[in-house]
Formats: structure tokens, C-alpha cells, sequence
């Protein structure tokens, strides 16, 4: 096994006291951990950190409650505590289900909500160790799947020449739930959170940190429902997600891994706003949603239009 | 193996690497050393088996004389008490490892979580010793597949009945995972068994062995 190269490690008390490590440079947090140590023992990045700032040990951000109106998650969270939740069950299905269908039973039980919407992409050009393609992503000039192999790259074209997806699974279920994402300096929709960086992969400032998922409670009649398509049914990243919350009045859709960003599929919305709930409805649903969706040049990621388009039908026909 | 073969085995073994003589004898004593320069480092309690540890048991400290970040951390590995100082690039795999001498935590993948034949249970929680810094272990709990076998626990056996590995290079990361849910489900159903194994690869392809086995040693702990 590859060993790390060495890095110094702080155990932050405060939220405060873990931005100003990161506000003085090179540090990076580490939560859960099961993305940011991968980055570095495979050493992806161009830049290795020189300090590892923990924030497992900053207490009172690990926590579940609901209260006037709004499900309120640490950032601290662990994934397998929010899909094992009652309540996120209940009312929030998209994000229970969402956190369940994340990786691997391991990675949820060590991996933390916050963590999972801040990861890096998978593309596997950006992925590749030791920092075989120095990327757009990375500082780099070239966006390698743009001619390379990208049969998992964007449908929705590039952001800032970037082809990359979004990997996450809670990602969409968050914008499908109107949350909101709370840090040390500010209260940010969920659909506005997510940025084509360098290298990251929301609107953070260096100094910032999530602290809080809030996702107000659906109203009455409203459901919400997640799935996923990946290659094995556990520990595999999508290939596209889906969330979905449907009700009489209102419909948000969102996908993911179709595109830098999590995508909303307004379209959609606009077509089952309101309608009953059935396999025709959804299926124009659908096709609504891969209006704009092109693939690639050479076809390589042509199926996942197809996949896109029975994903949102199927989360659609899952809030019935 | 006779009486006779195991000991000339011991003694070969014994003379020729320090760490597995150290092993063996955390193996059988179930305990408790830490890295080398353990006079410097508190333990629960001093047993008899301790005293015994000779100076040559002890391998050298493995952290390196200039690193200034080292920090000592205390924790319980199956139900021992250990110190030791580590660096910040350390993995829990590491520790357990190299410095416990407890080998039943593997590397498959190559540290990229992907495998699960690194499980240990810490803190009550499954999870993957390769992606965990041994500095953040402070006071954790931890058990591996060693521990659980030598608490007696039914899973070992229901795991021999059912034949649930072939090379057996993937169950310790069965068995701590499987160990863990039973803690927290005594009465699992076998669909909570998949759910729960559904991150642990075997590449000799046992996986239909695993649910009857792990049901079997749920119904065993019931009877108890
Ligand atoms: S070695 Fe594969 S998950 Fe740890
Ligand atoms: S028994 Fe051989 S890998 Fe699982």
C-alpha cells in the first residue's frame, strides 16, 4: 500500500480556529476522510498539503434535529447516521435514500454529509495518480476527456472547458429539497453551491466550511424519492442520479453526474407540475429533461442520455 | 504441527524477526505494547505478561527522530490498552500492523476504500483502517478479526460451517463488518446482511455463503 508523504496533522477545536489554518494557505481539512486521503496517497494534485486540519474534533456539528420547519444536519454528520435517520426517512425520503446509495457501508459509516458535497470529481483523467494529467482542474490547459476516452463525462457540454461530472448523491437530493447550506460565513442555496474550481468543486473560499444542511420541511403532499444508476449496485460512483420531489402544487427535479454542476431539469418540472402522476406524464417528464443534453463528439457517452431521461421518469413515478 | 515442531518454529521465528516474536507473543497474551519507547508511555496496568517483554521484543521506534509532529495516543485494541507515538502519515492499518503485529486487517485495494478487506469496528462503527489516520485513534475502540475470534464469538464458527471463504483473504473485513451489524442488529433480516456486507469485495466469489452464515451466528448470539 502507498504510504503517505509526510504532513503535519492540527486537531481544530473551533470552526474558527480551522480557517485560519486555512486562511495562512496549504493546509486542507479532513473530515471523514475517505476522499481528501485518497487525493493525497495517490498524490492527484499538483500541491500536496502541508497541514491536515482535523474537524472531527470540533464538537456540536454531528447531529440530526428537526425544528420549526427545517431538518437541521451537522456537517459532521456520517452518511449511514442520516440514511439509518427516522425522521430524514419520513419526510426527507430523496436524502435518506441519497446517503444510503452513497459508496460502500464502510465509506458511509466514516464519510460525513459535508464532506460528500464538497468532494472532488472522479473524473478519471483528474483521478489519475501522481499527477499524470495536469488538468484544467488542476491549473493545467487541456480538459483531457474533451479527446479522450469520456464515456462518463458531461451530457450537458463543459463548464469553464471542463467536462467533468459531478459524483456526488446527495448533491441532487439537496437541490431536489430546496436545502440550503449553511458555513462560517454565510447561507448558501443548494443549487447555487456548486462551482467548477480549481481544484474543488463548490463556491467556497479557501477559508470556508460548511457547517450545517438545512432543508425545510416539504409541505403536505409533497414526496420525494432518489435513484441511482452505476455500474454495481453498492460502493460504485453514478453513472447518473436522479431526485425527485413531486407534489400537486410544485416539482423539483434534479440530476447528477450528467454534468459539472448538479442539473436541474426545469423542463421537467414545468411538464408534471401539477398532473397526475403516471407512466405517460412521466415518461414526457423525461424526455423533457434530455432536451438539451448532446453527446460527446464520437458518441462515447451517448447511453447516458438515454439513462438520464429513464432516471428522472423513474424518480418521478417514485413519488406517486 | 507437534508440540515439538511448533516450538523449533517459534524459536526460528523468534530469532529471526523481532516483530513476530512480538506478535506471537501479543497473539497468545493478548496484549499490549506499543512502539518502543514505551517506558515513556503510560499503560492501563502492568501485567505479568508484560514483564515479560524482553528489551529485544521491542522493535525500534518507528517514528523518526526529526519529525516533530508526533503525538502519542492511547487506545483499546480487543480489550488491550495500548500507547503509542505516531506520525500524522501514519494509517490505523499501519499501526495495527507493523506495530500490534495484528494482521488480520488486509490492503486488496490499494488504500482506496474500495475493498473493505481493511474493516476493523471502531467505536462501534465498521470502518476502513487503510483510509483512517492512526493520529485521529486517540481513546477509540477498536477490534479486529483476531479479537472477535478470541472472544469466542459465533460468527467464527458459523463462518467454518458455512464455508464462507475460500483463499480467506478477504474474511477478517467479512467478519469485523458482519461482527459490527450483528452488535447493532441482533435480529437482522438477510436483506439487512447484504445491505451490510454490500462493501466488501472476495475475489473467490463466496458471496452467497456470507448471509446464511451471518444469520446462523445472529440466532446462535440469541440462544446465548
Ligand atoms: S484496503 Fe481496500 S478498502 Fe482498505
Ligand atoms: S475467499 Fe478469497 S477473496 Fe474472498
Amino acid at each position: 500500500m502507498k504510504t503517505w508523504k509526510k504532513f503535519a496533522h492540527v486537531n481544530a477545536g473551533t470552526v474558527d480556529e480551522a480557517a485560519s489554518i486555512l486562511k495562512a494557505g496549504k493546509a486542507a481539512i479532513i473530515a471523514g476522510g475517505t476522499d481528501i486521503l485518497g487525493t493525497m496517497r495517490f498524490e492527484i494534485l499538483p500541491d500536496y498539503p502541508e497541514i491536515l486540519v482535523n474537524i472531527k474534533t470540533i464538537s456540536d456539528l454531528d447531529y440530526i434535529k428537526e425544528e420549526s420547519g427545517m431538518l437541521r444536519i451537522g456537517a459532521l454528520t456520517r452518511l449511514e447516521d442520516i440514511a439509518k435517520s427516522d425522521v430524514v426517512s419520513a419526510k426527507y425520503t430523496a436524502l435518506a435514500e441519497a446517503a444510503h446509495r452513497t459508496a460502500s457501508p464502510h465509506i458511509r459509516e466514516m464519510g460525513t454529509i459535508g464532506g460528500n458535497i464538497c468532494q472532488l470529481t472522479r473524473c478519471w483523467y483528474f483521478r489519475n495518480p501522481d499527477n499524470r494529467f495536469n488538468c484544467l482542474r488542476k491549473g493545467g490547459r487541456t480538459c483531457y476527456a474533451m479527446a479522450g476516452d469520456n464515456r462518463y463525462h458531461s451530457i450537458f457540454g463543459a463548464v469553464k472547458k471542463c467536462l467533468a461530472v459531478n459524483p456526488s448523491d446527495t448533491a441532487p437530493a439537496l437541490v431536489a429539497l430546496n436545502a440550503r447550506i449553511k458555513t462560517n460565513k454565510r447561507l448558501i442555496n443548494a443549487e447555487q453551491f456548486w462551482d467548477v474550481a480549481v481544484p474543488g468543486s463548490t463556491i467556497l473560499d479557501m477559508d470556508e466550511i460548511v457547517t450545517e444542511i438545512q432543508v425545510p420541511t416539504p409541505t403536505k403532499g409533497m414526496k420525494s424519492s432518489f435513484i441511482k444508476f452505476a455500474i454495481r449496485k453498492s460502493i460504485d460512483f453514478p453513472i447518473v442520479n436522479c431526485a425527485a420531489m413531486v407534489g400537486k402544487k410544485d416539482a423539483r427535479i434534479c440530476l447528477n453526474a450528467v454534468h459539472n454542476k448538479p442539473y436541474r431539469a426545469l423542463k421537467s418540472e414545468e411538464l408534471i407540475k401539477g398532473k397526475s402522476i403516471n407512466e405517460k406524464n412521466a415518461d414526457a417528464a423525461g424526455a423533457a429533461a434530455v432536451e438539451k443534453a448532446r453527446a460527446l463528439p464520437g458518441d462515447r457517452n451517448k447511453w447516458k442520455i438515454q439513462i438520464a431521461r429513464t432516471m428522472v421518469k423513474r424518480a418521478i413515478l417514485a413519488c406517486a | 504441527m507437534s508440540e515439538k515442531e511448533k516450538k523449533t518454529n517459534e524459536g526460528e521465528r523468534k530469532e529471526g524477526f523481532g516483530h513476530i516474536s512480538r506478535r506471537e507473543f501479543l497473539r497468545d497474551a493478548g496484549l499490549v505494547i506499543g512502539g518502543s519507547t514505551m517506558g515513556s508511555i503510560a499503560f492501563a496496568s502492568e501485567t505479568e505478561a508484560q514483564q515479560q517483554v524482553k528489551e529485544s521484543d521491542v522493535a525500534k521506534d518507528p517514528c523518526s527522530e526529526e519529525s516533530a509532529d508526533i503525538t502519542t495516543i492511547e487506545l483499546t485494541v480487543n480489550g488491550g490498552k495500548y500507547g503509542f507515538r505516531v506520525e500524522p502519515h501514519w494509517s490505523l492499518r499501519q499501526l495495527l500492523r507493523d506495530e500490534i503485529g495484528l494482521t488480520s486487517p488486509k490492503d486488496w485495494c490499494g488504500g482506496h476504500g474500495a475493498c473493505g478487506s481493511c474493516t476493523v469496528i471502531m467505536n462501534g462503527r465498521p470502518v476502513l483502517s487503510c483510509l483512517t489516520l492512526a493520529c485521529e485513534c486517540d481513546g477509540a475502540i477498536i477490534e479486529t478479526a483476531e479479537g472477535i475470534a478470541k472472544a469466542k464469538h459465533p460468527i467464527i464458527q458459523s463462518y467454518i460451517k458455512w464455508n464462507a471463504f475460500q483463499c480467506g483473504y478477504c474474511t477478517p473485513g467479512f467478519v469485523t463488518t458482519a461482527k459490527a451489524l450483528l452488535d447493532r442488529n441482533p435480529d437482522p433480516t438477510e436483506a439487512d446482511v447484504r445491505d451490510a456486507l454490500a462493501g466488501n469485495l472476495c475475489r473467490c466469489g463466496t458471496y452467497q455463503q456470507h448471509p446464511p452464515a451471518v444469520l446462523e451466528a445472529a440466532e446462535a448470539l440469541k440462544r446465548k
